[in-house]
C-alpha cells in the first residue's frame, strides 16, 4: 500500500510542468479564431509541446460556452475558429474573455489559461500622395470610439512576411484614434495591375489582442511571372539540359565511342588480313 | 638481363593448371561470392530496410566499394598507356596484370552501383529518362565506355599471344583452345596484322587517359557537386584521381608478388620490377597526401560552423581512429618502407601494396560516410539510428562478396590467359639480343 502510494506520489512529481498561452486574432474586422500555445522547460530550455488536447470557451469554463477542442501540433500551436454558434455570446457584451483548458496527459497535468478582451477594429484607407491613415476604435456602450496610445505597424504584404511602408516601424494612435504612414516604397513588384496589399496591424496588444485589415492599392509595378519551367537550365527536368552542355557532352560521347567503333571495324579487318 | 630462349618464354608464361593452392583459393573466393549472393537476394526480397542505411547515411559501405573499384580500376591507363606511351619498356611484364585488374574492378564497380539501388529493375529508366544535367548520368555513360576500352586494351595486345597459344594446343587443353579459337584464330602475325594491331593499341592508349581521368572525376563529382560538409570541394576530382592512381599501382605491387609466387615468374616479375613499382607508389603516396593536405587544411583553417562538427569528427572525434589508419596505412607506412631500397625488395613491396589497398578502401568510406551523417540542415527530432552508421551483416557479406568477386575474375583471367605478354616479352628479348 505505502508502495503504491509513493510509486503514485513520484509519478505525480515526475510530471512536468505545463505553460498555456492564449492569443486573440482578428483579420479584416471579420476573420476571428483563437491560438493557444504550449510549451515546457526541457533540458534547461523551453520547449514548444505536441499532442496536449485543450478546449476553448467563451465567458466561463461552462459546457454550455464551450466553442470547440483542438490538439496541439509539433509546434505546440493549436488553432480554433470561433464557430457562427458563439455569435449570442459574442454580442452580449463589449468585453469578452476567452478560455483555454487543456486535458491532463501522461506528462503534463491540466492548465488553463484565459485572455480578457476588449473588442475593437483596425479601419484602414489611403490619402492623396501615398499616404496611409488608418483608425482604431473599440467598442464602448454600443458605438465604435477612438482609441489613443495604441501601438500599430503599416506593411506590405510580399510573399516571405510583412515589408514597412517605410523607415518607421510603429506608430501610436493620436487622440482621434488615427496614425499616417507615408508609401515610400518605389517600383515595388506588384500582381499583373500593379496592385499591392497594405496592412495596418496590432500584435499582441494585453487589451485587444491581435489584429490586422488589409486594402489593396495600384502603388505597385505591374509585374508579369514568367515561369522558368519550361526553359533550359542545369536544374530544368529532363530533356530540358541547356545546349551547351547537350552539345558538349553528345560530341565527346561521339568521339569517344567514334573512336571505339573505328577500333571494332580494325579487327574486323584484322580478319579479313587472315 | 638474362637471355631466355622463345621456348622457354612460352612455357614459363602460357597458362597453368591450379594447384591445390589455387583451388582452394578459388573455393574461398567462391564461398565469400555465394554468401554475398544469398544477402543480396535477402535484400531484394525485403528491400533496403536490411541495411544500415537510413535517412541520413542513405550511401554505406557499397558506394565507398564502389569508388574504390573505380579507383582501382585507374591503374589500367597508367601502367598500360601513360608508361606505353612514354616508351617505357620495364613495364611490360606488368600491362597485362594491370588491365585485368581494369576490367576486373569496373565489372564490379557497375555490379555494386546497381546492388545499392532499392528498385534495380529501374536500373534502365537512367538511360531512358536520365537527365543529362545529372553527374549520375554522366558516371553511367563514363564507366561503360571505359568498360569497352579496358576490354579492348586487354584484348588486342593479347591476340598475339593466342596465336602463340593456339601452337600448343597439346599443353593448354581443348576447351581453353577452342576459347583462343575463337578470340584470336584469325591472328596469322602478318605485318599488317601487326601494323594494324599496334596503331590501334597506340590509339586506345590515347583514349583511355581522358576517359580514366573522367571516370574518377566524373565520381568525385558525385560527391563534389552536392553541398555538404567534407564534399563542398573545388579539389576532389584531382585529390580523387590522385588517389586512384595510388591504390591502382598498390593493388598492381600486390598482384605481381602473388602471380611471380604462384607462377614463379622469377626472370619476368623482377626485384627491379618490385623496385621501379616501389618507387611509383611512393610517388603517388606524396601526390596523394599533397592533396589531402589541401582537402583538409584549407576548411581546417577556416573552420565554418558547418564544417566543424565534420572535421572533428575526422581528425579527433568518432572517426579519428578510422581516419587515422587509413591515412597511416595508405600513405605514411608505405612511402616509409618503400622510401628504402631495401624496402622495395618483393616482400616488403607486397606488405606496402597491401597496406595501402586495405588503406584506401577505409579511405574510401571516410570519404562517403562522415559527411553524411553530418548534414547541413539536420532533421528534427530526427531518429537515434539515423545519426549513427555501422554496416549490417548483409552489407558486410555484400560487400566482401563483391571484393572476391573482383579477385575471382582477375583469378580466373589468370587461369585462362598469359598474365604477362608471350609475344611482347619475345619482341623485347630479342630486342634485347639483338643490341
Amino acid at each position: 500500500m505505502l508502495a503504491f502510494f509513493n510509486e503514485a506520489c513520484l509519478s505525480q512529481a515526475a510530471k512536468n510542468n505545463l505553460i498555456l498561452g492564449l492569443g486573440y486574432f482578428n483579420s479584416n474586422n471579420q476573420v476571428q479564431y483563437l491560438k493557444a500555445s504550449t510549451k515546457s522547460k526541457i533540458n534547461g530550455k523551453f520547449r514548444p509541446v505536441g499532442d496536449i488536447p485543450v478546449r476553448y470557451y467563451i465567458s466561463s469554463e461552462d459546457p454550455a460556452n464551450l466553442l470547440g477542442k483542438a490538439v496541439t501540433n509539433d509546434k505546440g500551436i493549436a488553432h480554433l475558429f470561433i464557430p457562427p454558434s458563439a455569435a449570442a455570446a459574442w454580442k452580449k457584451s463589449a468585453k469578452q474573455s476567452f478560455l483555454v483548458v487543456s486535458d491532463s496527459t501522461k506528462e503534463y497535468d491540466g492548465v488553463h489559461s484565459n485572455f480578457d478582451l476588449t473588442k475593437s477594429r483596425i479601419q484602414i484607407d489611403t490619402l492623396p500622395d501615398r499616404q496611409i491613415q488608418a483608425t482604431f476604435s473599440e467598442f464602448r456602450d454600443s458605438v465604435w470610439v477612438a482609441v489613443k496610445g495604441v501601438d500599430m505597424k503599416v506593411t506590405v504584404k510580399r510573399l516571405g512576411g510583412d515589408l514597412n511602408v517605410n523607415e518607421t516601424p510603429t506608430y501610436t494612435t493620436d487622440s482621434l484614434g488615427l496614425i499616417h504612414a507615408d508609401f515610400k516604397l518605389d517600383k515595388l513588384p506588384g500582381d499583373s495591375a500593379g496592385n499591392l496589399t497594405i496592412i495596418a496591424e496590432v500584435d499582441d496588444n494585453d487589451v485587444y489582442g491581435n489584429l490586422t485589415t488589409e486594402k489593396s492599392v495600384p502603388w505597385g509595378e505591374p509585374t508579369q511571372y514568367v515561369s522558368s519551367y519550361n526553359q533550359r537550365s542545369l536544374f530544368a527536368r529532363r530533356g530540358w539540359s541547356p545546349l551547351w552542355l547537350e552539345w558538349m557532352a553528345y560530341s565527346i560521347i561521339a568521339v569517344v565511342w567514334g573512336v571505339m567503333i573505328y577500333l571494332f571495324f580494325q579487327i574486323r579487318k584484322l580478319k579479313k588480313l587472315a | 638481363m638474362e637471355i631466355i630462349t622463345r621456348q622457354k618464354i612460352i612455357d614459363d608464361l602460357a597458362p597453368k593448371k591450379f594447384g591445390w593452392r589455387g583451388r582452394v583459393w578459388v573455393i574461398v573466393l567462391l564461398i565469400f561470392c555465394f554468401i554475398g549472393l544469398v544477402a543480396y537476394l535477402l535484400q531484394l526480397s525485403k528491400g533496403l530496410v536490411v541495411t544500415s542505411m537510413r535517412d541520413y547515411a542513405s550511401w554505406g559501405i557499397y558506394i565507398s566499394n564502389f569508388v574504390f573499384f573505380v579507383a582501382i580500376s585507374l591503374v589500367g591507363s597508367l601502367i598500360t598507356a601513360v608508361l606505353r606511351l612514354t616508351n617505357v619498356h620495364w613495364s611490360t611484364p606488368l600491362t597485362r596484370i594491370a588491365e585485368i585488374i581494369a576490367v576486373s574492378a569496373i565489372t564490379f564497380a557497375s555490379i555494386i552501383i546497381v546492388v545499392d539501388m532499392g528498385r534495380p529493375e529501374r536500373f534502365y529508366n537512367l538511360f531512358t529518362h536520365g537527365r543529362l544535367q545529372s553527374p549520375i548520368i554522366w558516371d553511367v555513360v563514363v564507366i561503360t565506355t571505359y568498360f569497352f576500352i579496358s576490354i579492348l586494351l586487354l584484348y588486342l595486345p593479347l591476340l598475339a599471344d593466342f596465336n602463340i597459344l593456339l601452337q600448343i594446343k597439346k599443353r593448354t587443353g581443348s576447351r581453353l583452345n577452342k576459347l583462343y579459337s575463337f578470340f584470336g584464330s584469325f591472328w596469322k602475325n602478318k605485318p599488317e596484322q601487326i601494323k594494324i594491331n599496334n596503331r590501334s593499341i597506340q590509339i586506345l592508349s590515347i583514349t583511355i587517359i581522358p576517359v580514366a581521368f573522367a571516370i574518377h572525376t566524373v565520381t568525385s563529382w558525385l560527391f563534389a557537386t552536392t553541398y555538404r560538409p567534407g564534399w563542398d570541394s573545388t579539389n576532389f576530382g584531382a585529390y580523387f584521381i590522385a588517389g586512384a592512381f595510388l591504390v591502382g599501382s598498390g593493388a598492381v605491387l600486390v598482384a605481381m608478388y602473388i602471380f611471380r609466387k604462384a607462377y614463379k615468374l622469377d626472370k619476368y616479375i623482377t626485384n627491379d620490377h618490385f623496385d621501379r613499382m616501389g618507387k611509383i607508389v611512393v610517388m603517388l603516396a606524396l601526390v596523394y597526401l599533397y592533396f589531402n593536405v589541401n582537402e583538409f587544411l584549407a576548411p581546417a583553417f577556416k573552420m565554418k560552423k558547418t564544417e566543424e562538427g565534420y572535421l572533428h569528427g575526422l581528425f579527433t572525434g568518432v572517426y579519428s581512429r578510422i581516419f587515422w589508419f587509413a591515412l597511416s596505412t595508405a600513405i605514411f607506412i608505405p612511402i616509409l618502407i618503400l622510401v628504402n631500397k631495401k624496402g622495395r625488395k618483393p616482400l616488403p613491396a607486397f606488405v606496402a601494396g597491401c597496406l595501402v589497398v586495405i588503406g584506401s578502401w577505409f579511405k574510401r568510406y571516410l570519404i562517403v560516410t562522415p559527411t553524411l551523417l553530418n548534414p547541413l540542415l539536420p532533421m528534427r527530432d530526427v531518429p537515434d539510428s539515423y545519426r549513427h552508421y555501422f554496416p549490417s551483416w548483409q552489407e558486410w557479406a555484400i560487400a566482401m562478396g563483391s571484393l572476391a568477386g573482383m579477385m575471382l575474375i582477375i583469378t580466373i583471367f589468370a587461369r585462362l590467359l598469359p598474365i604477362i605478354p608471350i609475344q611482347e616479352t619475345i619482341d623485347e628479348m630479342e630486342e634485347h639480343e639483338k643490341d
